[in-house]
């Protein structure tokens, strides 16, 4: 986003002209934005300085009396406990599952997209039903779908190896992974749909009748032609879906409550912060989380040299 | 009815236009009315806000007996998990809200809450009369610090249900004490289940504690420590509980959905067609009759089973004591209405209700809760309640049991190094040095 | 060849309809069935005996208004919130973006990486330290109290939405404006946004969306039904047996509050994919 400030056309007045426009330009750009940055300021850089200072102290919201200055402890205790780190895999595992198996579907549901040509309407509707149903709501669907008493999971599927009428899908770790990820998979395959749709959209049909007259296979067509002219478009849907995979909170919240160690990282700082009281080492959390969001968007926009800028087409 | 208006008044800093203004301001003079109106409205009545654990209408029934010219009492609900309503209620009262002027507090937490100040003292006087009312257990659990904060309400307790065809199919003789290993035993050889709560909640620490406790044991003690509470979960009693946990866990009888039955699965668990034993609260009694009617007839019942054999078994004690706010603004007419509410005919009443049974051995004597269930019902639930083992009173109950839940779930996972474990780890979270 | 094709797409089509809509048609199917059918145990997907009876407990027609009357307030706080957060963060982020996409300022540079930084904010990391700071404010547990957050965390997507729909604008028109003696704000106001309004619709619909969907903070800095949105409404939610989760109230509950999503979808599904994608890459 960075990178695209600059307007396209970039003022063409005379140079004479220009200074006493450009004093009110960038006097009215200021007073313009200036609402949207004070918001932003006060509500998240703020609280986040003071949660780098509330950090820096034993500070439990029951026992006030009990606050005192711990300097890093908190930070310590944290980077040494065996829960930080098992609920940040599990965060991690979550993320590059579900956007892998995302990526595919999303791409396959994409090309069906880009080719039909009736109904469009109706699979536009459909396909952002999940984008736009409340989390919370998807997370219930997918429980009492995979619910043991209540569920249609374990008599559709009883055929299978390893389900049956007695399946306790949240009674053990992978299960209940297995159902949170795909109530993560199919609220948010249609965002990552769309973003390919439009990638795809890019590719011109002359390039690929061309490589159809030089007599390439549909596969070589896929991943010779399609796939690396989006690959823009595939690193942006990525990079958005990580983050926001990473950030994972609502359906454990409502599917597991965290049991059998199905916790991720947001959910723990809130447990800290909000249900056990514990300020000092809830800001340690939330300011780990949002320095490991830092740091991955970073990888991704390096590892992958996601250009936003070419991204955007600009 | 003021509050949402109040609400929408609070939007005003936000408004930008002129009309919106002039609207937010009018909104702001009606909030003000409105508020007027209700602190003089209807010959000066107060209104007491009671906070309450949500039940089928028992606390708003009596709330309404309760009010009098003087005030009137409404009730909010609460969280149905006793942990999420500890979270509601303490985060409010933290934050010096005078909207609360009493609160329904599940016993484990009541600790907590007079320690940090947030419960308004009892007078003297009052705490005699609730002492000399109330069973035993029900006056131990709302004690803290030689105090008596909470004025004990309702009081529950687990029996042992079992469906009476299976027993005799199984041949079981009831009759006697039975104990963990005979129960389970009996329903996975006979192709029945025995159904508990053992989802990662605070249920499932009534349970460890009831079981650690019937084996002579217990969690904590001094606890008045605070922190530095001595740790006894690692003890041969809390081994012979982890036994009877990995037992079940491992058997035949173990319903499918073990790991995540709270008291409601337990029960579908028990009408199934194979449920034949459950230790469930005393409001199972009528949860079939609808439902279910083959079910409700079949149904036997009898003491908490045995951790060890000959030695008594020690029921899991819950219920709700009802606290007034150290922060409400009308301190005296709260403690006058909890004085109401906690009063025998009014828990009885509540009983008749909801299935919750009165903390008082009076409130046992009414005839509402004599037509409710069976006389050798009622004196097994008051012979429970007598031998109930109460959680262990301690200001960081929460931590002790969330560690206790992190350690003992799932019950798989169970095994005789589990006591040692979670002892450590209660120490480690209690002294800050591990997250829980 | 081509009729191949056809046939796979049709076949994509199904799966993704299905896909879409089979969890959609679950949890309408569990709302008609009876409380007494989940507890005694209910695999079916379909109900056994079709009743109307949690839609009448929800809307409050029955003698029992106590879910009724929580779950009422909790819809109407949760129009309210995401309306407000809605209007006021498209208002601002309308002005931001005009200035982003036309004008040269310095602090472009900020409220841009602010903007970008804030799309990416783990929402949780700011609740412990925002539920202390509205505790001093007294803004726990009032609207304005979630209201604020919400119009914060929309405001990166509005701006990008915004400023992508404003690129395409015809600009000359507004120079044009300009020449006849306009000031840049009458040549802004006159000109530029009634061209800007369906860009601002569509961000305005997706800013809904958040502020409907939001769970963490509606949970964390509410404590009352005055206050407290569906999302969080919904995680409260009580059946007439404490202690046995209400599964087909909660779905019903679910039905009622997936309605206005599926009617904005149906009216505007265009414009939606448009911002959608327009803020990410340009199509």
């Amino acid at each position: 986003m960075t990178a695209t400030t600059i307007p396209r056309d970039q003022t063409k007045a005379a140079p004479a002209a220009a200074s006493d426009r450009s004093v009110a330009e960038n006097r009215l750009g200021q007073k313009l934005v200036a609402p949207a940055l004070i918001l932003m300021v006060l509500v998240t850089a703020y609280p986040m300085l003071q949660a780098l200072y509330l950090s820096l102290f034993r500070y439990r919201l029951t026992t006030p009396d009990d606050k005192a200055f711990v300097g890093l402890g908190n930070y310590g205790v944290i980077l040494t406990d065996s829960l930080f780190w098992k609920d940040t895999l599990n965060t991690v595992l979550i993320m590059l599952i579900t956007v892998a198996v995302e990526l595919v579907i999303g791409f396959a549901f994409a090309m069906v997209m880009h080719r039909i040509i009736f109904a469009r309407g109706v699979m536009r509707t459909a396909i952002l039903i999940p984008y736009g149903i409340i989390t919370v709501v998807s997370a219930f669907a997918w429980q009492f779908t995979f619910s043991i008493n209540n569920g249609w999971v374990n008599g559709t599927f009883g055929w299978l190896p390893g389900i049956s009428s007695t399946t306790n899908w949240y009674g053990d770790h992978w299960h209940a992974m297995f159902a949170i990820m795909v109530s993560e998979i199919w609220k948010t395959t249609p965002f990552m749909a769309l973003l390919l749709l439009a990638g795809l959209s890019q590719i011109s049909e002359d390039m690929l009748e061309a490589a159809k007259v030089d007599g390439a296979t549909a596969a070589q067509r896929l991943f010779k032609v399609i796939i690396p002219n989006m690959r823009a478009a595939i690193m942006v849907a990525v990079l958005f879906r990580a983050l926001d995979a990473f950030r994972i909170f609502d359906n454990i919240f409502i599917m597991t409550k965290g049991a059998q160690n199905t916790e991720s990282s947001s959910f723990l700082t809130y447990r800290q912060a909000i249900e056990q009281f514990q300020l000092g080492m809830g800001s340690a959390l939330s300011v780990l989380l949002f320095l490991t969001v830092l740091l991955l968007a970073y990888l991704i926009v390096k590892l992958f040299r996601v250009d936003l800028a070419q991204a955007r087409g600009e | 009815m003021h509050v949402p208006k109040r609400s929408r008044g609070g939007l005003v800093p936000l408004g930008h236009s002129g009309t919106r203004r002039r609207l937010a301001g009018s909104l702001a003079a009606l909030a003000t009315a409105a508020g007027v109106l209700s602190a003089c409205g209807s010959g000066g009545t107060t209104t007491l806000v009671w906070y309450i654990n949500p039940d089928s209408g028992g606390q708003a029934a009596i709330a309404k007996t309760c009010s009098t010219s003087q005030y009137t009492i409404t009730t909010q609900t609460l969280p149905q998990d006793a942990n999420q309503l500890r979270v509601q209620l303490a985060r409010r009262l933290e934050a010096h809200d005078s909207g609360i002027d009493l609160m329904s507090i599940d016993p484990p937490y009541t600790a907590e809450f007079a320690n940090g100040g947030l419960l308004a003292p009892i007078p003297q006087a009052e705490q005699a009369t609730l002492k000399q009312q109330s069973f035993k257990g029900a006056a131990d659990a709302a004690t803290w610090n030689g105090q008596l904060v909470v004025y004990p309400f309702w009081s529950n307790t687990q029996v042992l249900w079992y469906r009476k065809s299976f027993v005799q199919k199984a041949g079981l003789d009831m009759n006697q004490p039975v104990t963990w290993a005979q129960i389970i035993k009996a329903a996975s050889d006979n192709g029945g289940t025995v159904a508990v709560q053992a989802n990662k909640y605070e249920g499932y620490v009534v349970w460890i504690n009831a079981l650690v406790s019937g084996a002579g044991g217990s969690l904590v003690q001094d606890a008045s420590a605070g922190v530095d509470a001595k740790v006894t979960i690692n003890s041969q009693a809390g081994e012979d509980a982890a036994q009877v946990i990995e037992d079940l866990a491992h058997s035949k009888a173990a319903p499918p959905d073990l790991s995540i039955a709270q008291e409601g699965q337990a029960g579908s668990a028990f009408g199934a067609a194979n449920g034949a034993f459950m230790v469930n609260w005393t409001y199972i009694w009528h949860n079939y009759d609808t439902t279910q009617p083959d079910v409700a007839k079949d149904i036997g019942y009898t003491m908490y089973p045995e951790t060890v054999q000959g030695q008594p078994a020690r029921p899991p004690y819950g219920g709700i004591g009802i606290g007034v706010s150290s922060y409400s603004k009308h301190i005296a007419d709260a403690q006058q209405a909890a004085a109401c509410l906690v009063a025998p005919k009014q828990q009885a009443a509540q009983a008749a209700i909801t299935g919750n049974m009165p903390a008082s051995p009076a409130g046992y004597q009414d005839p509402a809760i004599q037509k409710l269930f069976p006389a050798d019902l009622i004196k097994l639930f008051e012979d429970s309640v007598n031998a109930a083992a109460p959680r262990t009173v301690t200001p960081y109950w929460s931590d002790i049991s969330g560690a206790i839940q992190s350690t003992w779930h799932p019950p798989t996972s169970v095994s005789s190094s589990t006591p040692s474990a979670s002892a450590t780890f209660i120490h480690d979270v209690l002294t800050g040095k591990k997250l829980l | 060849m081509r009729q191949k094709t056809g046939v796979g797409t049709w076949i994509g089509f199904v799966v993704i309809l299905v896909w879409c809509l089979l969890p959609v048609a679950w949890i309408v199917s569990l709302s008609f069935k009876s409380l007494a059918e989940t507890t005694t145990g209910s695999p079916h997907f379909l109900p056994q005996d079709f009743t109307w009876d949690n839609y009448k407990v929800l809307l409050g027609m029955t003698s029992d208004k106590s879910t009724s009357h929580d779950f009422l307030a909790s819809l109407r706080n949760s129009f309210g919130i995401s309306i407000v957060a809605t209007i006021l963060a498209v208002m601002i982020a309308t002005l931001a973006a005009y200035a982003i996409a036309r004008l040269e300022f310095r602090g472009k540079r900020l409220v841009l990486s602010l903007a970008l930084a804030i799309a990416m904010f783990p929402v949780v990391s700011l609740v412990g330290p925002l539920f202390d700071m509205w505790r001093t404010f007294h803004l726990f547990n009032t609207w304005p109290g979630l209201i604020i957050p919400y119009m914060t965390f929309t405001l990166p997507l509005a701006i990008w939405t915004l400023s992508a729909f404003f690129r395409e604008i015809p600009w000359e028109m507004e120079q044009a404006a300009q020449v006849d003696g306009a000031t840049s704000w009458q040549a802004f106001r006159k000109v530029i946004v009634p061209l800007a309004a369906p860009g601002v619709f569509t961000a305005a619909i997706l800013t809904f969306f958040f502020a409907w969907n939001e769970f963490v903070l509606a949970l964390s800095l509410t404590s009352t039904t005055t206050t407290r949105t569906v999302p969080a409404q919904m995680s409260f939610f009580v059946g007439p047996d404490p202690f046995n989760p209400p599964y087909v109230q909660l779905a019903t509950a679910s039905v009622i509050v997936t309605i206005p999503v599926i009617v904005i979808v149906l009216l505007f599904q265009r414009r939606i994919v448009a911002g959608l994608t327009s803020g990410a890459v340009k199509g």
